[in-house]
C-alpha cells in the first residue's frame, strides 16, 4: 500500500472512531447509542485491517474481520435485545449533563495526548501516533460507566472501554496473536451475555433499569 | 538420573497418581487408592531422602515448567533429612488415612469426598517440594502450594463444627501474612544477589553489607518462624491442627512445621552462610519462649488435640533453641559445639515428627472411637480400646523427655551442647547458656506433667461420659498406621546413633565441622566428657523393673490374700465423678503460673427471691485462654474492625460511586503523569 494512502486511510479509521465515541456522550437515545458503538466496531475493524494490510499479515486482517463481526454485529445486536425486552428508551437524567460530558471529554482528549508523549516519542510512526485517540476513547468509556444511570448505556461504556484498548493494542504492537485476541473477545461477549442477563433481573425486580435502585440492595 | 532424582520423581508422580485416584474413583475406592499412592509416596521420599544423607546429591532445572524462572530442583543432604521425615510421616498417615476417612460406627465422616482425597496426596507433594527447591521462586510457588492444600485441609469438616471455619481464617490469614515477608526477604535477597537460584544467591551472600543480610534473615525468620509455630506467631497452630481431620494434623504437626526450621536452617545458615550474634540471640530468646509458653498451654488444656498442638510449639521452641545455639557458637568461633547444637536440633525435628505422628493418630483414633476431644469427658479407654491405649500411652512416653523415650536423646544432647558452652564462648553465651540450659528443663519436668495428665486422665480410671463407654477399637488400618509410627519412635529411642550417624551429612551443610556425635550404641559426643547409652539405660530399667515386681510378688505371696472392698470413705460407691479430670490435675499447675497464664474466671451467686443471704446457686467457670492472643492480637483485630467500620459511609451502596473512585483514581494517576513527565 503506499505510505501517504495508509496514513490517510488510518487517520480516516481513528477519526471515525473517536468521533464514535464522543458522540455516544451527546446522545440521550439509547437505540442511537447502540448504533454509534456499531459504527465505532466498524471503524475498529477498518483500523486493524488497514494496520494488517500495510504490515501484509493476513493473519492480522482475519483478525480485523473478525473483530468487525463480533464489535459491529454480534455485540449490538444482544444489546438491542435486551433493550427491545422492555424498559424506557431513554437515557433519563444523566449524573453529568451532555453540555458538560463533551467539555469533559475535550479534557480527557487532552490528557491522554499529555500522558502518551513518551509512548509517542518512542517511535513516532504513524500507527504509535494515533494511540492518544485509544487512549481518549478507553477514558470516555470509563466516564460514561461512571456518570450514566441506564443499564444499558453501562454496558456501551464498558465495551467503549474495551475497543479502545483493543486499540491500543493493535496501534502499539505489530498484531496481537490469534490466541490472545480470541481470548479477549470471548471475555467480552461473556461479559455482555452475563449483564444482559443482569438487566433483565433488574428490570424484573425493580421494574427499571436505574443503576441506582441497586442501593436498596446494601444492608 | 540418580537414585534421589528418581525417587523423589517416583514419589511426586505417585502424589500425583493419588490425588487422581481421590478424585476420579467411586467413594468406595477412592480412600484405598489416593491411601496406597499416597503411602508409595511417602516411601519414594524417605528412598530418595535417604539416597541423599547417605551422599547422592541430585539437582535439576525445568525451564519450561513455570514462565520466566523455571523450576530448580536440588536435594542435598539436608533437604534430604526433611524429605525422609516427610515422606515417613506421610506413609503413617496415609495407612491410617485409609481407615479414618471411613468414618466412625454414627456415620461417614464426610472425609472421603473428593476435594479431601485429592488434597492429601497433594499436600505431601508440595511438603516434598519445599525441601527439594533450588531458586526462590520454585521454593515460594511450594511454600504456597503446601499452605494452600493444608488450609483446604484444616477447613474439610467445616459442615460439623463451627470452629472450624473460624481456624481456617486465623491460618488463612496468618500463612499468607508468613509468605508475604518470606516473599519479601527472599526477592530481596535475590535481588541483592542478582540472581534468584540458591546456588548464585549462596555464592553473592559473603558480598552484601550487613544492613541487607539482616533485613533478609529477620524478613525470613520470622515467616518461617510463623510456619514452625513460634511463640508469638503461633496463633493459627492451636487452632487449625486440632480442628483438622486426625491424619492431617499429624501430617502438618509431624511434617509441615518442620518445613519452617528447615527454611530458618536454609536461608539462615546455607544461603546466608551464618550471620552475626544478634541473629542467633534472636532465635534463642524466640526458642525460649516458645519452648516455655507452649508447654505451660498444654499442661492446662483440656482439649486433647490442643494440648498436642501446644506440645508442637513446645518442641519446634526447642528445636530453635538448638539452631540458635549453633548459630551463636558459630559466630563465637566454637565449631564443634555448633555441630552439636546442630545434631540435636535436627534429631530432635526427626524424634519429635515420630512421636508427634504417633500422638496425633492415636488422639484421631480417640475421636474416631468416643467423638470428643475434650478430655474432662474421656477416660476409661483402656478396656475397649487396648490397642490405641497402649499406643498412646508409648508415644506419650516418647514426648515426655524421660529415659526410654526418643525425645530425652535429643534433649540430652541439647543441653550437653548448651552445659558445655561456659568455657568457650564470651560473656554473651555465658550468660545465655545457663539460661537456656533452664528453660530446657522446665520444658521438659513440665512436658512430664502434660503427657501423665494427658494419658492418665485421658485412656485410665473409668469413663466419664457414655460416649466415652460406648468407646470401640478402631480398625486394622488405623492401628497399622499408629504402630508404625510407634515402631520408628522406638527404634529412634534405642538406636539413636544410628539415626544421629545418617544425620552427619546434613549436619555438615548447615554447621561444617568434624563429625559432632561419634555414635554406635553409646552416644559419645566428640570432646565432651559426657557420655549417654539408652540401650544400656532400658535394658538397665527393664531388670530393675522386672526385680522389683519379683520382689513384690514374693513379698505379697508370704500373706493370704484377703478380697475386700475398696476404701471409698464411707461415702458409698466411687463413681466416675470423684476421678482427678484434666483441669483438676493441672490447677496446681495453673496457680503456680498464675501470673503467665492469666486464667479467666467467673463466679456467679444468685441468693433465693426472698433472702439474699440463701443462696439458690453458684456458676463457676473458669478459663484458660491464650493470653498472648488477647493481648497482641485483639488490639491490632479491633483496630482493623475499626477502621473498616468508620469507612463504611464511602461505600454507599451506589454503583456510580464505586466505578467513579475508579475513574477518578485512573485519571488522577494520569494527571501526576502528565505533569511530571
Amino acid at each position: 500500500m503506499n505510505h501517504v494512502l495508509y496514513v490517510r486511510l488510518l487517520d480516516l479509521a481513528c477519526g471515525a472512531f473517536l468521533l464514535a465515541g464522543v458522540l455516544v456522550l451527546w446522545r440521550r437515545d439509547l437505540a442511537a447509542i447502540v448504533r454509534l458503538f456499531a459504527a465505532q466496531g466498524v471503524a475498529l475493524g477498518c483500523l486493524v485491517a488497514v494496520l494488517g494490510v500495510d504490515a501484509g499479515d493476513p493473519e492480522v486482517v482475519g483478525l480485523a474481520v473478525g473483530i468487525g463481526l463480533l464489535r459491529a454485529v454480534a455485540l449490538p445486536w444482544l444489546l438491542r435485545r435486551a433493550m427491545t425486552a422492555g424498559g424506557a428508551g431513554r437515557e433519563t437524567d444523566p449524573r453529568v449533563n451532555v453540555a458538560a460530558s463533551l467539555m469533559v471529554a475535550a479534557l480527557l482528549a487532552l490528557l491522554a495526548y499529555a500522558v502518551t508523549r513518551p509512548v509517542v516519542a518512542l517511535d513516532p510512526a504513524p500507527a504509535v501516533r494515533a494511540v492518544p485517540v485509544a487512549l481518549t476513547v478507553v477514558l470516555i468509556g470509563f466516564f460514561v460507566l461512571v456518570t450514566r444511570r441506564r443499564a444499558l448505556s453501562q454496558v456501551v461504556g464498558f465495551l467503549l472501554v474495551d475497543n479502545g484498548i483493543t486499540a491500543v493494542a493493535f496501534l502499539t504492537t505489530s498484531g496481537v496473536p490469534l490466541i490472545v485476541e480470541l481470548g479477549v473477545s470471548l471475555d467480552v461477549l461473556l461479559a455482555v451475555l452475563v449483564l444482559q442477563v443482569l438487566t433483565a433481573r433488574m428490570r424484573a425486580a425493580f421494574g427499571d433499569t436505574d443503576l441506582d435502585d441497586l442501593r436498596e440492595l446494601r444492608d | 538420573m540418580s537414585l534421589t532424582g528418581a525417587a523423589l520423581g517416583a514419589g511426586l508422580g505417585s502424589s500425583l497418581l493419588a490425588a487422581a485416584a481421590g478424585t476420579l474413583l467411586p467413594r468406595r475406592a477412592r480412600r484405598v487408592g489416593a491411601g496406597l499412592g499416597t503411602g508409595a509416596a511417602g516411601a519414594a521420599a524417605v528412598v530418595a531422602g535417604g539416597a541423599a544423607l547417605s551422599g547422592h546429591p541430585w539437582d535439576a532445572w525445568y525451564p519450561d515448567l513455570l514462565p520466566l524462572a523455571g523450576i530448580r530442583l536440588a536435594v542435598d543432604p539436608l533437604s534430604g533429612l526433611f524429605l525422609a521425615v516427610t515422606g515417613a510421616v506421610a506413609m503413617c498417615a496415609a495407612v491410617y488415612g485409609v481407615g479414618y476417612a471411613r468414618g466412625g460406627p454414627r456415620g461417614g465422616s464426610g472425609l472421603d469426598g473428593r476435594v479431601t482425597q485429592a488434597m492429601v496426596p497433594l499436600f505431601v507433594a508440595a511438603m516434598l517440594l519445599v525441601p527439594a527447591a533450588a531458586s526462590a521462586s520454585t521454593f515460594l510457588v511450594a511454600w504456597e502450594l503446601m499452605a494452600l492444600t493444608s488450609l483446604l485441609l484444616v477447613v474439610a469438616e467445616h459442615r460439623r463444627r463451627a470452629a472450624v471455619a473460624e481456624a481456617g481464617l486465623w491460618y488463612a490469614v496468618m500463612t499468607h501474612l508468613g509468605l508475604v515477608v518470606v516473599l519479601a526477604g527472599l526477592v530481596g535477597f535475590a535481588a541483592a544477589a542478582d540472581g534468584e537460584s540458591f546456588t548464585r544467591m549462596r555464592a553473592a551472600a559473603d558480598g552484601m553489607s550487613p544492613a541487607v543480610r539482616g533485613a533478609v534473615f529477620v524478613a525470613t525468620f520470622v515467616g518461617f518462624a510463623s510456619k514452625a509455630g513460634i511463640v508469638p506467631l503461633h496463633v493459627w497452630l492451636p487452632r487449625a491442627h486440632p480442628e483438622a481431620p486426625s491424619h492431617v494434623s499429624a501430617l502438618m504437626s509431624a511434617a509441615m512445621v518442620n518445613l519452617g526450621v528447615y527454611g530458618i536452617v536454609r536461608v539462615g545458615f546455607d544461603l546466608l552462610g551464618g550471620g552475626p550474634e544478634w541473629w542467633w540471640l534472636l532465635a534463642l530468646a524466640a526458642g525460649a519462649a516458645s519452648a516455655l509458653y507452649g508447654i505451660l498451654q498444654a499442661a492446662v488444656a483440656t482439649d486433647l488435640k490442643r494440648l498436642l498442638a501446644y506440645s508442637t510449639c513446645e518442641n519446634m521452641g526447642l528445636v530453635l533453641l538448638g539452631v540458635g545455639a549453633s548459630g551463636l557458637f558459630a559466630a563465637v568461633g566454637s565449631r564443634p559445639l555448633a555441630a552439636l547444637a546442630m545434631t540435636a536440633a535436627l534429631l530432635h525435628v526427626v524424634n519429635h515428627a515420630g512421636f508427634k505422628t504417633l500422638l496425633f493418630l492415636s488422639a484421631g483414633s480417640v475421636v474416631h472411637a468416643t467423638g470428643t476431644r475434650d478430655l474432662d469427658d474421656l477416660g476409661g479407654l483402656r478396656s475397649p480400646m487396648p490397642a490405641t491405649t497402649a499406643l498412646f500411652g508409648v508415644g506419650a512416653l516418647m514426648a515426655s523427655a524421660l529415659p526410654l523415650g526418643n525425645g530425652f536423646v535429643s534433649e540430652w544432647l541439647l543441653v550437653q551442647s548448651l552445659i558445655h558452652a561456659l568455657p568457650s564462648g564470651g560473656t554473651v553465651t555465658a550468660v545465655t547458656m545457663p539460661l537456656a540450659v533452664a528453660v530446657v528443663a522446665l520444658s521438659a519436668g513440665l512436658a512430664v506433667a502434660t503427657f501423665v495428665k494427658a494419658f492418665g486422665v485421658g485412656f485410665l480410671a473409668r469413663p466419664r461420659t457414655p460416649a466415652a463407654a460406648r468407646a470401640h477399637e478402631s480398625p486394622a488400618t488405623m492401628l497399622a498406621g499408629m504402630a508404625a509410627a510407634a515402631v520408628c519412635c522406638g527404634a529412634l529411642a534405642l538406636a539413636p546413633g544410628w539415626a544421629a550417624s545418617g544425620l552427619t551429612r546434613a549436619i555438615a551443610v548447615a554447621a561444617p565441622g568434624p563429625d559432632a556425635v561419634s555414635a554406635q550404641a553409646t552416644l559419645r559426643p566428640a570432646g565432651l566428657p559426657s557420655t549417654m547409652s539408652p540401650l544400656v539405660i532400658a535394658v538397665a530399667l527393664l531388670v530393675a523393673v522386672v526385680g522389683l515386681a519379683a520382689l513384690l510378688r514374693a513379698a505379697a505371696s508370704r500373706r493370704a490374700r484377703r478380697r475386700a472392698r475398696l476404701w471409698d470413705c464411707g461415702a458409698g460407691p466411687m463413681s466416675a465423678r470423684m476421678e482427678y479430670t484434666a483441669t483438676s490435675f493441672a490447677e496446681p499447675l495453673q496457680r503456680v503460673f498464675d501470673d503467665v497464664l492469666a486464667p479467666e474466671t467467673d463466679l456467679d451467686v444468685t441468693p433465693v427471691t426472698e433472702s439474699a443471704y440463701l443462696v439458690d446457686s453458684v456458676t463457676y467457670r473458669a478459663r484458660v485462654g491464650d493470653r498472648i492472643e488477647h493481648r497482641l492480637y485483639r488490639p491490632v483485630l479491633a483496630a482493623v474492625e475499626w477502621t473498616g467500620q468508620a469507612a463504611r459511609p464511602l461505600a454507599n451502596g451506589s454503583v456510580h460511586r464505586y466505578v467513579g473512585y475508579g475513574f477518578y483514581a485512573f485519571t488522577g494517576v494520569l494527571v501526576v503523569l502528565a505533569v511530571l513527565r
